[in-house]
C-alpha cells in the first residue's frame, strides 16, 4: 500500500452536531485514513459509527446537517484540501473527480425529470458538452452500466424503474465524468439480495475498467469480503482497526472488530449460541461454543398445519372496477411443536402476508389453518379470541411496534387485563417484571417510554408483550432485520433461550438467509406468494432443489473465503 | 440470559421517565419565543375568566365619559382633530400615536385642564362624566378599556368554543371515516366533499343569513363550517396509524376496535390535535370579527371586537381613532400570541425524537 | 384521459346532489317560512296561502326538494325577491367586475409571494427567514377589516391619491384603471403575509428531499438547484393551491367590493343576506359549487402534466 499513490488522505476529522438543547454531539473524534487510488476501501460500521457523516464531509455537504467541522481538520485529494477550498473549486470537483451514490435510490433521484436528463445535466456542466451529444453519451453510459434497452430507458422518470434499476442510474450519473473516487454509502442496502449481488458485481467490474477508487460504505461485514482491498472498522465516530482486508478478516487485533465478524450468522455453521460483543470485552479468549443440530424429527407434533392459503388483495383500479392481485397462492406447510420454521424471500414474495393471514390481521380469500386439528381462520372473532393468546407476533420496525405513548408496564399489562391474565393490578405489575427480566432488561425500567430505549432493547419489550400471553406460535415478522448486526445477535441468542425455555414454536420470516439458516430446523423459500421449496434447513443450504432457490442461495455475500490454509480452522 | 444490554451507561436506566408530553414541555421551555407567547395567552385567559365571572368589564355598558372622551395621553392631539384640524396627526394616530403638542407645551392646555378639573366639582356626583379616560371612549360615553375588555372575552370565547365544538365534530367523524374506510368512508367524504364544494365565508353568510344572530348561533355556524380541516387531518392520520404495527400488536393482543381507536390511536394524534385546535381558534376569531361587523354576528346587546370594529369607519371620519387602536392592538397581541405558540407547538410536539 | 374526465364528472353527480340537498335544508327547513319577508308587515292569510301555492311550499318535502332540483337543472333560479330581476341575469353582471378585482390580485399575489418564499425558505433558519416569518405572523394577526379601513382612510379619503370608492358601470377597463388599483394594494397588503408562509412551506418541503443532495453532489450551482431542481417540484403543490383557490375568484372578495362599491357577486351576496333574499344566495352558492367540482378537477388534470408520477385512474 505504501508503494501506491495516496489519492485522498483523511487528517483528524473531527465532526460535531449542535444538538437542539444546546449541547453538541461528536460525530467524528479525530479519524485519519487514506484511499489509495485505483482501489476499493471499506467503511464498515454500524449505526452511529459516523461512517456515513465521513462521507458527507469528503463532500463537503454536512453544512445542511446542523455540523461544525473542527478547524485543525484536514481532507487531501491529491494534496489540495477540500475542506478550505474555494466553494465554486469544490463544485467542480464534485460530480466529475468526487462523485457519489447513496442508499435511497428512489428518493436521490429528482422525480420530474427524466433519467437522460439527468445523467445529462452532469456531463453538460462538467464537460461541456452540447444537449444532443450529451443525449448520446446517456444512452451509452446506461448501457455500461447493464440497463436493458438504453435507448428506451433514457426517457424514463425514475418511478418507471425498478430499485435496481435506479441505482444503476444513480451509478451512471456517478461514472459519466469518469471520476477518480466513487462514493457509494450504502448503495444495496434497500435492495433485494440478488438485485444486492449485480449491483456490486457492477461496482466492482466499474472500478476496474475506469481505474477510479470506490470508498464502499456499508454496515455488513459481508457484503465488502469479496471485493474491497483495504478494510476500515468504524465505531462511535472513532476508527477501530484498519487494514488490508486479507489483515483485518483473518488476524483481527481489535476486539470489536473481532466480535463484529464473529456474530455474524454464518451459513457453514451453527453454534449454540451466536457470539456478542461482550464476549470480546471479557479478559480470558473467546471459546466458540458447539454447533446446533437443527431439523424436524419423525416424533415432532405438528402444532400449525396450514394448506392451501391463499390471500387476495383489491387493487382499486377506478370508481367501479377492481383488480385483484394475489399476493399468497396456494401455500400449505406445517410447523412442529417448539421448532423454527423459516420463511425466506424477496420483496413482494408474499412471506409477511403469511404471517398477518395466521393472525388474522389480513382475511385469506381460500385455504385452512388447522392449529390443534381448528382451522383457526374459519372462525368466527369470538371463537377465536382463545386461541388470539395462543399465537403472537413480533413485528419488524421496533420503533413502530410499541405505542410511544404507552410507558412499558402498561405495554406489558394491557394484554393480560384484555385476556383477563392475573387477579389484579399488582399481579399484574408483578408478572409485568418478571418478563422484563426475562428478557434481560432492569425492572427499574417499568414506568419508561418506548423512546427511551434503542431499537435492539425496544425489541425486547415487544417480546416481552408475547411473552405475557403465554402463547405457543410466535410469529418473528423480519424481527431482527432492522437492527444492527451486534445487536441482531443478542437478540437472536435471547430467541432460541426463549424457545429452549417454553418450548415455543416460531415462525420465523426473513429476507436474511444467513439468519434464517442460523434459527430454523426447516426453511420454507417463497416467491411471488407461491413456496418454492420447503425441507430441513441444513438440506436445502446444501443441496438446492429448485433454480430460484439456487440463484437466492448464490446471491447471499460469501464474505471473506479465508485463504487455503486457513480454511479448515473455525474463526 | 442475562446479557450486557444494560450496562450502566444506557440513558434508559439514569433518568428519570419522561413521556412525549413532558418532552414536548421541555421544549416549549428552551423556545423563547413560544414560550412568552404561552403566557401572553394565558394571561388572556385569565381575562376572559374575569369577564365571564363579572369580576372585570361587566359595566362596560356605563357611560361614564362625554363622548368620544380622547385618551387622557393623547389629548391635546386629539382635542385639535375634533375641532376638524385637518393635519397628520389623526393618520400618524392610527397607526401609533404621535403626540405633537403635550400639556405642558400647550399654551392654554394648563388652563383647559385646570378648567375642566375645576368644573368637575360643580356638576352633581350621578352625572360625573370624564372628560378623558385612559383609552377614550365611544360615542355614547362608554369606557373603551372595558368594552374592548369586554369584546375580547366574547371574540375568545366564540372562538374557544367554535373550535372546541369543530375539533370535536371534525375528530369522531374523521376517526371513523380513516379507521374503517369503505362504506363508513365513502359516505363520510361524499358529506365532506358537500362542505368543502362551498367555500367557508360563503357557508358563513349562508347560516347566518337564516339563522340570525346571538353568540350560541354564533358558536353553532362557525363550527358546522369549519370541522372539514380537522376531518381531513384526523381522517389520514388514522389511516397512517390503523396500518402501523402498534395497531396491529394491539390487534393481536385482541384489544377492541373502539379501544385501539380511542386508547391506541387517538393519543398518538393528540398533539396535531391541539395544534389544530390553535389554528382554528386563529381562524374563527377572524371569522367572527368580519361576522359581527357585518351585523351577522353577536346579538346588539353583545360587544365583540368585531361590532366595536363596525363603528370605527364613521368615527375614522370624525377623527376618532382611539377604539380602533385598541381592537387592534389587543387582537393583534392575542393573534399573534396564538400563532406563535402554534409554530412552537409544532416543533415541540413533533413525535420524531432522536 | 378522457375515461379518466367523464368518470370525475359522473363522481361530481351525488356532490352536486349533496350540495342542493345541503342548500334546501338550509333554507327551506331552517330557514323558516319566507312568506313573511316576502309579504312584509300586514299580511292575510290569503296571501300566504298565495304565495305557498307560488313557491310550492304547500307541497311535501320531498317533492318540494324535487322541484327544486329540476329547477337547478333547468337553471331556473326564478327571481330576486327584493328586486325581482331574474337571478341569472344578476350573476351575469356581476361576474365581470369580481373578476377584474381577484384576477388582478391573483397575478400580483403569485409574482410578490412566490420569489419572497423562494428566497427565505433557501436562507431556512436563517435571520432573514425568522424575521419575514415573524413578520408574516405579525400581518397575519391584525384582521383583514383593519387593513380595509385604515387603507381606504388613509389613502384615499386623507390622502386622496386614490378614489374613495366608485365603478363605471359602461366602461370595465375605465373602472379597472380608476377603481381596481387601491383594493388591489389592500388586497394584496391582507393576502401576502399568509401566502409566503403558504409556498414557504413547500419549497422548504422540497429543500429537505435526498435528490437535492444529489444535486449538489453533482457539482450544480446553488442557483442550478433551486431554480431547476427544487423549484420545479415545489411548483407541484403550488400549482394545487392555486388551482383549488380558483372559486374564490367567481365568489370575489365580499369585504373589499363592499367597501369600495363594486358591484361584484361578493358585494351581491352581502346585499342578498342582508335582504334575505334567499333564492340569489342559493344561486351562488350553488354556482360557487359547481366552479368548486370544476376546478378540483382542472387541478388533477395539470397534476397530471406537471408531475409525472401521477397516474390518472
Amino acid at each position: 500500500m505504501s508503494q501506491r499513490d495516496i489519492l485522498l488522505s483523511i487528517r483528524d476529522l473531527r465532526v460535531a452536531f449542535r444538538l437542539e438543547d444546546g449541547g453538541r454531539f461528536e460525530a467524528l473524534k479525530g479519524i485519519n485514513l487514506d484511499i489509495p487510488s485505483n482501489s476499493t476501501v471499506a467503511l464498515v460500521g454500524e449505526s452511529g459509527s459516523g461512517k456515513s457523516v465521513t462521507s458527507m464531509a469528503i463532500m463537503r455537504l454536512l453544512s445542511d446537517y446542523g455540523c461544525e467541522v473542527d478547524s485543525a481538520s484536514q481532507i487531501l485529494f491529491e494534496g489540495r484540501d477540500l475542506l478550505r477550498m474555494p466553494l465554486a473549486e469544490m463544485r467542480k470537483l464534485r460530480g466529475h473527480d468526487i462523485t457519489m451514490i447513496f442508499q435511497e435510490p428512489m428518493s436521490s433521484l429528482n422525480p420530474v425529470f427524466t433519467v437522460g436528463d439527468q445523467i445529462a445535466e452532469t456531463l453538460m456542466i462538467h464537460e461541456g458538452v452540447g444537449r444532443a451529444a450529451a443525449w448520446q453519451r446517456a444512452i451509452e453510459l446506461l448501457q455500461e452500466v447493464g440497463l436493458p434497452e438504453p435507448e428506451k430507458r433514457v426517457r424514463a422518470y425514475p418511478h418507471q424503474l425498478s430499485g435496481g434499476q435506479q441505482q444503476r442510474v444513480m451509478i451512471a450519473i456517478a461514472i459519466a465524468c469518469n471520476p477518480k473516487l466513487l462514493i457509494a454509502d450504502e448503495p444495496t442496502t434497500a435492495l433485494d439480495v440478488t438485485i444486492q449481488k449485480q449491483i456490486l458485481e457492477l461496482l466492482a467490474n466499474l472500478q476496474k475498467k475506469h481505474g477510479m477508487s470506490v470508498l464502499f460504505i456499508t454496515h455488513d461485514l459481508g457484503v465488502v469480503g469479496e471485493f474491497a482491498d483495504e478494510v476500515i472498522v468504524m465505531r462511535h465516530g472513532e476508527i477501530r482497526e484498519q487494514g488490508p482486508a486479507q489483515q483485518v478478516f483473518e488476524h483481527p487485533h481489535d476486539s470489536y472488530t473481532k466480535a463484529l465478524i464473529a456474530c455474524r450468522p454464518k451459513l457453514d455453521h451453527r453454534p449454540q449460541r451466536l457470539a456478542v460483543i461482550e464476549d470480546f470485552l471479557k479478559p480470558e479468549p473467546y471459546v466458540p461454543p458447539t454447533d446446533r443440530q437443527r431439523g424436524y424429527a419423525q416424533d415432532d407434533k405438528i402444532i400449525l398445519d396450514v394448506q392451501g392459503l391463499c390471500v387476495n388483495f383489491d387493487v382499486r383500479a377506478g370508481l367501479f372496477r377492481k383488480r385483484k392481485f394475489e399476493a399468497v397462492k396456494n401455500v400449505s406447510f406445517q410447523l412442529a411443536h417448539g421448532r423454527t420454521l423459516g420463511i425466506v424471500g424477496e420483496s413482494g414474495s408474499g412471506k409477511t402476508t403469511v404471517g398477518l393471514t395466521l393472525m388474522r390481521l389480513r382475511t385469506a380469500a381460500a385455504g385452512k389453518a388447522l392449529f390443534e386439528g381448528q382451522d383457526i381462520l374459519a372462525m368466527d372473532d369470538k371463537a377465536f379470541r382463545p386461541y388470539k393468546r395462543r399465537i403472537q407476533i413480533i413485528f419488524q420496525n421496533p420503533y413502530a411496534s410499541l405505542n410511544p405513548r404507552f410507558t412499558v408496564s402498561s405495554i406489558l399489562t394491557e394484554p393480560m387485563k384484555l385476556h383477563g391474565i392475573g387477579a389484579n393490578a399488582q399481579e399484574r405489575e408483578a408478572k409485568a417484571r418478571d418478563l422484563l427480566n426475562k428478557v434481560g432488561l432492569p425492572a427499574k425500567t417499568m414506568e419508561k417510554y418506548p423512546h427511551e430505549f434503542s431499537g435492539g432493547q425496544r425489541q425486547r419489550i415487544a417480546i416481552a408483550r408475547c411473552l405475557a400471553l403465554q402463547p405457543e406460535i410466535l410469529i418473528c415478522d423480519e424481527s431482527v432485520s432492522a437492527l444492527d448486526v451486534s445487536v441482531q445477535a443478542q437478540v437472536l441468542n435471547l430467541l432460541q433461550d426463549l424457545q429452549d425455555e417454553f418450548k415455543l414454536s416460531y415462525l420465523f420470516i426473513s429476507h436474511d438467509l444467513a439468519v434464517v439458516k442460523h434459527i430454523s430446523d426447516q426453511v420454507m423459500v417463497m416467491n411471488k406468494g407461491e413456496v418454492v421449496e420447503q425441507a430441513n434447513a441444513d438440506d436445502i443450504y446444501r443441496a438446492p432443489g429448485n433454480d430460484y432457490t439456487r440463484r437466492l442461495l448464490s446471491s447471499i455475500p460469501r464474505g471473506w473465503t479465508p485463504s487455503a490454509e486457513l480454511a479448515g480452522l473455525p474463526i | 440470559m442475562q446479557d450486557m444490554t444494560m450496562t450502566n451507561n444506557s440513558p434508559a436506566e439514569l433518568t428519570p421517565p419522561r413521556s412525549l408530553w413532558s418532552l414536548g414541555w421541555q421544549r416549549l421551555k428552551r423556545d423563547r419565543v413560544g414560550f412568552v407567547s404561552l403566557w401572553i395567552v394565558v394571561a388572556f385567559l385569565v381575562v376572559i375568566a374575569l369577564c365571564w365571572t363579572r369580576l372585570l368589564a361587566s359595566n362596560w355598558g356605563e357611560e361614564v365619559a362625554v363622548p368620544y372622551a380622547p385618551p387622557t395621553w393623547a389629548k391635546g392631539e386629539a382635542t385639535a382633530a375634533t375641532n376638524g384640524a385637518t393635519d397628520a396627526n389623526v393618520l400618524g394616530g392610527a397607526n401609533g400615536p404621535i403626540i405633537t403638542l403635550t400639556p405642558e407645551e400647550d399654551p392654554i392646555g394648563k388652563d383647559i385642564e385646570a378648567a375642566r378639573a375645576d368644573a368637575g366639582k360643580y356638576q352633581l356626583k350621578a352625572t360625573v362624566k370624564a372628560d378623558a379616560l385612559f383609552m377614550g371612549a365611544d360615542v355614547r360615553g362608554r369606557s373603551v378599556v372595558n368594552k374592548v375588555l369586554a369584546g375580547t372575552s366574547t371574540s375568545m370565547l366564540v372562538g374557544i368554543f367554535g373550535a372546541l365544538l369543530s375539533v370535536l365534530i371534525g375528530t369522531c367523524l374523521g376517526a371513523f371515516a380513516g379507521y374503517f374506510g369503505r362504506a363508513v368512508d365513502d359516505f363520510l367524504m361524499w358529506f365532506y366533499s358537500v362542505f368543502t364544494s362551498v367555500p367557508d365565508m360563503l357557508l358563513l353568510l349562508a347560516f347566518a343569513a337564516v339563522c340570525g344572530r346571538g353568540f350560541l348561533t354564533l358558536i353553532m355556524v362557525l363550527s358546522f363550517t369549519s370541522w372539514t380541516a380537522t376531518f381531513r387531518l384526523v381522517r389520514a392520520e388514522f389511516m397512517k396509524h390503523r396500518s402501523r404495527e402498534y395497531v396491529q400488536a394491539a390487534d393481536a393482543i385482541g384489544a377492541s376496535h373502539l379501544r385501539r381507536m380511542f386508547v391506541h390511536i387517538l393519543p398518538n394524534i393528540s398533539h396535531l390535535l391541539l395544534v389544530q385546535f390553535s389554528l382554528l381558534l386563529v381562524s374563527l376569531i377572524k371569522y367572527e370579527v368580519i361576522l359581527s361587523f357585518l351585523g351577522f354576528g353577536v346579538s346588539v346587546r353583545q360587544v365583540s371586537w368585531g361590532s366595536i370594529l363596525g363603528e370605527v369607519p364613521a368615527e375614522l371620519m370624525q377623527g376618532y381613532w382611539w377604539q380602533l387602536l385598541a381592537v387592534v392592538i389587543m387582537m393583534s397581541l392575542l393573534v399573534t400570541a396564538v400563532s406563535l405558540l402554534t409554530d412552537a407547538l409544532r416543533d415541540a410536539l413533533d413525535p420524531k425524537v432522536k | 384521459m378522457l375515461s379518466y374526465i367523464l368518470r370525475r364528472v359522473w363522481q361530481m353527480i351525488p356532490t352536486l346532489l349533496g350540495v342542493m340537498l345541503l342548500v334546501f335544508i338550509v333554507f327551506n327547513w331552517a330557514g323558516g317560512d319566507p312568506s313573511y319577508i316576502l309579504a312584509g308587515k300586514g299580511v292575510s292569510k290569503e296571501l300566504i296561502a298565495n304565495i305557498h301555492a307560488q313557491l310550492g311550499l304547500d307541497k311535501s318535502l320531498p317533492e318540494q326538494f324535487l322541484l327544486f332540483v329540476t329547477q337547478v337543472l333547468h337553471l331556473d333560479f326564478g327571481v330576486s325577491w327584493s328586486t325581482q330581476q331574474s337571478v341569472i341575469g344578476i350573476m351575469a353582471a356581476r361576474i365581470g367586475p369580481s373578476l377584474a378585482l381577484t384576477g388582478t390580485l391573483l397575478v400580483a399575489e403569485l409574482l410578490t409571494a412566490i420569489p419572497i418564499a423562494i428566497l427565505v425558505a433557501y436562507h431556512r433558519g436563517k435571520l432573514i427567514d425568522r424575521t419575514v416569518t415573524i413578520l408574516c405572523t405579525v400581518a397575519m394577526s391584525v384582521s383583514s377589516l383593519v387593513y380595509i379601513i385604515v387603507g381606504q382612510y388613509a389613502l384615499a379619503y386623507k390622502l386622496g391619491w386614490f378614489p374613495v370608492m366608485g365603478w363605471d358601470d359602461k366602461s370595465l377597463f375605465n373602472s379597472w384603471l380608476h377603481y381596481i388599483p387601491l383594493p388591489l394594494i389592500l388586497g394584496l397588503a391582507v393576502s401576502l403575509a399568509p401566502e409566503v408562509r403558504f409556498y414557504r412551506s413547500f419549497v422548504v418541503e422540497e429543500l429537505n428531499q435526498d435528490y437535492v443532495r444529489t444535486a449538489r453532489a453533482k457539482g450544480l450551482s446553488e442557483r442550478v438547484m433551486l431554480f431547476k431542481h427544487v423549484l420545479r417540484n415545489a411548483l407541484i403543490p403550488v400549482v394545487t393551491a392555486v388551482t383549488t383557490s380558483l372559486p374564490f375568484l367567481v365568489l370575489g372578495s365580499m369585504l373589499l367590493e363592499r367597501f369600495f362599491g363594486i358591484p361584484g357577486m361578493g358585494n351581491e351576496l352581502l346585499l342578498a343576506v342582508d335582504k334575505s333574499d334567499f333564492p340569489v344566495i342559493k344561486a351562488i352558492t350553488i354556482a360557487i359549487a359547481c366552479a368548486t367540482m370544476f376546478f378540483n378537477l382542472l387541478a388533477d388534470v395539470l397534476y397530471k402534466w406537471i408531475d409525472p408520477r401521477v397516474e390518472l385512474k
